[in-house]
């Protein structure tokens, strides 16, 4: 099955590991990835901050390219990037007029009509169908992850529709599921980890993701599985910091969700994490794997 | 905190209500203070406990300055959990994005001039590339910090910014997420135009 794809930014920087490990992933499952062509920056939360028109505009832009391209899901693993194409798909149904005049000037005009999905919900969709090998299933024997969600994928800016449970969303538990892994039930599943603030606001930032580390700790929980690449840098990249200041002597490890599905589904360890050249010198799948995928 | 009691005018408050609400999309009146937002906001603590429900009630009683120069204002963290508890669906962080639009409007600038500048570098920079680098995107976030504590001769603030950032760079390339490539998007010259549509208009 063919399925627009839109990385966004930070999957070709400094989340390239999801972008690799979503592609990966949904090659297995028999879901060929479309990147959308010349696709531009959403405008994440900042756009919203600055102006109005454009926080709408930036996102409809994708819109336009992904209908255009004949497609009929558009997948976005970024939950960022997922909200705010979410959001500006609904306010430019609920805006007509806002739409005619954004359409002015695209090349591309969105009618407004494809259905988007992050990555977890195509995941989540299709794993159901997919047999495992018994011995890839052993290898997840005795995880224990806290699946952590963060506030994009849930909550949202303008009234949108979704199929998740706002305050105890359920998708990645049942992704794991399906894949012989128990997660643990834990309070924070939600809670912001500070998202961008963490580069203007640091201190504050620190602590909530103290308080979200604090929790799956006192859970029992062996690693942190996510599927928004913020969450995941800021969980991983500031853990030192935030353990130190908050006399947290453990230190777990943050996957993202298509790293265990792919483990279940039968790729290795370097497979699923190559090697460092790969993310420092900016070669991108293609170059290593050709259209294979 | 004004040791004077506040002058209440109905007549600016309502306007400065109208406007707000006009420009979130709102509907501030139906605030009845249950504070369930208040309970959920992560950033409760940091901002003096300046919680979303209080932010409501600066805007109705026409408090234009709490409202503009509060911490909350600047420090959401646009996490929606007050917005999704709310019984009556009031989305205090679009209201908080509305009032930080209005303080930049009305020349006022936040104590920390990072909380400004963050947002207008990885806007600024999305619209002229079409894609964000994050090196280049941090670079323009670093020189509108830089000029702005030029301006003040904070020169304290410039020696630790460098260095904090400096840190964080060294970080971020251990950590294999500092990437040298560049990636653009032709179709900056749709988003300039609307961009251009865009200037002057406040109310979407």
């Amino acid at each position: 099955m063919d399925l627009a794809y839109y990385p966004g930014c930070s999957l070709y920087q400094s989340a390239k590991l999801y972008n690799h490990q979503t592609k990966l992933v949904f090659g297995i499952l028999d879901l060929k990835l479309k990147e959308l062509e010349d696709w531009s920056c959403c405008g994440a939360t900042s756009a919203g901050k600055i102006n109005d028109f454009m926080a709408v505009a930036l996102p409809a832009r994708n819109l336009g390219i992904a209908e255009n391209s004949g497609l009929s899901e558009l997948v976005i693993p970024c939950s960022a990037c997922y909200s705010r194409t979410m959001v500006a798909q609904k306010q430019l149904q609920d805006f007509p007029l806002l739409k005619n005049e954004i359409n002015i000037e695209l090349s591309k005009k969105v009618k407004g009509n494809i259905k988007i999905s992050s990555a977890l919900d195509v995941l989540r969709r299709e794993i159901g169908g997919s047999r495992f090998n018994a011995m890839t299933l052993e290898k997840l024997e005795g995880y224990k992850p806290a699946c952590y969600y963060g506030c994009m994928n849930t909550r949202f800016p303008y009234d949108v529709s979704i199929s998740e449970n706002v305050e105890n969303p359920q998708s990645m538990e049942t992704v794991l599921e399906a894949i012989g892994v128990k997660a643990v039930d834990w309070n924070y599943k939600t809670l912001c980890c500070g998202a961008s603030s963490v580069i203007y606001n640091t201190e504050c930032a620190l602590d909530l993701m103290a308080k979200i580390m604090g929790d799956a700790l006192a859970r029992g929980a062996d690693c942190l599985v996510v599927n928004c690449p913020m969450c995941q840098m800021n969980m991983e990249s500031q853990q030192d910091q935030y353990c130190k200041k908050h006399d947290i002597k453990e230190r777990l490890p943050v996957y993202f969700i298509t790293e265990l599905v792919g483990m279940a589904l039968g790729l290795s360890k370097e497979e699923l994490q190559p090697g460092d050249d790969l993310f420092i010198t900016g070669m991108n799948w293609t170059d290593l794997c050709g259209d294979s995928v | 905190m004004s040791t004077q009691p506040y002058k209440f005018d109905p007549h600016a408050a309502d306007i400065f209500t109208r406007e707000v609400a006009a420009r979130s999309g709102q509907k501030i009146n139906s605030c009845y203070q249950c504070k369930r937002c208040a309970a959920g906001c992560p950033v409760a603590e940091d901002t003096g406990m300046v919680t979303p429900n209080r932010l409501i009630r600066m805007v109705v009683l026409g408090d234009i300055e709490s409202a503009l120069t509060n911490k909350l204002t600047w420090k959401c963290l646009f996490c929606h959990t007050c917005g999704t508890r709310c019984p009556n669906n009031i989305k205090t962080g679009r209201i908080a994005d509305t009032l930080k639009k209005m303080a930049l409007d009305a020349g006022i600038d936040p104590q920390q001039p990072e909380y400004k500048n963050f947002h207008r570098a990885f806007f600024h920079y999305s619209l002229r590339h079409g894609r964000i680098n994050e090196i280049g995107m941090m670079g323009e976030f670093q020189l509108r910090n830089m000029w702005d504590h030029l301006k003040k001769r904070n020169y304290v603030a410039i020696i630790s910014e460098i260095m904090s950032k400096s840190t964080l760079a060294w970080k971020m390339f251990k950590q294999k997420r500092l990437h040298l490539s560049f990636h653009s998007s032709k179709g900056r010259d749709e988003i300039s135009r609307l961009y251009k549509k865009s200037s002057g208009r406040k109310w979407i």
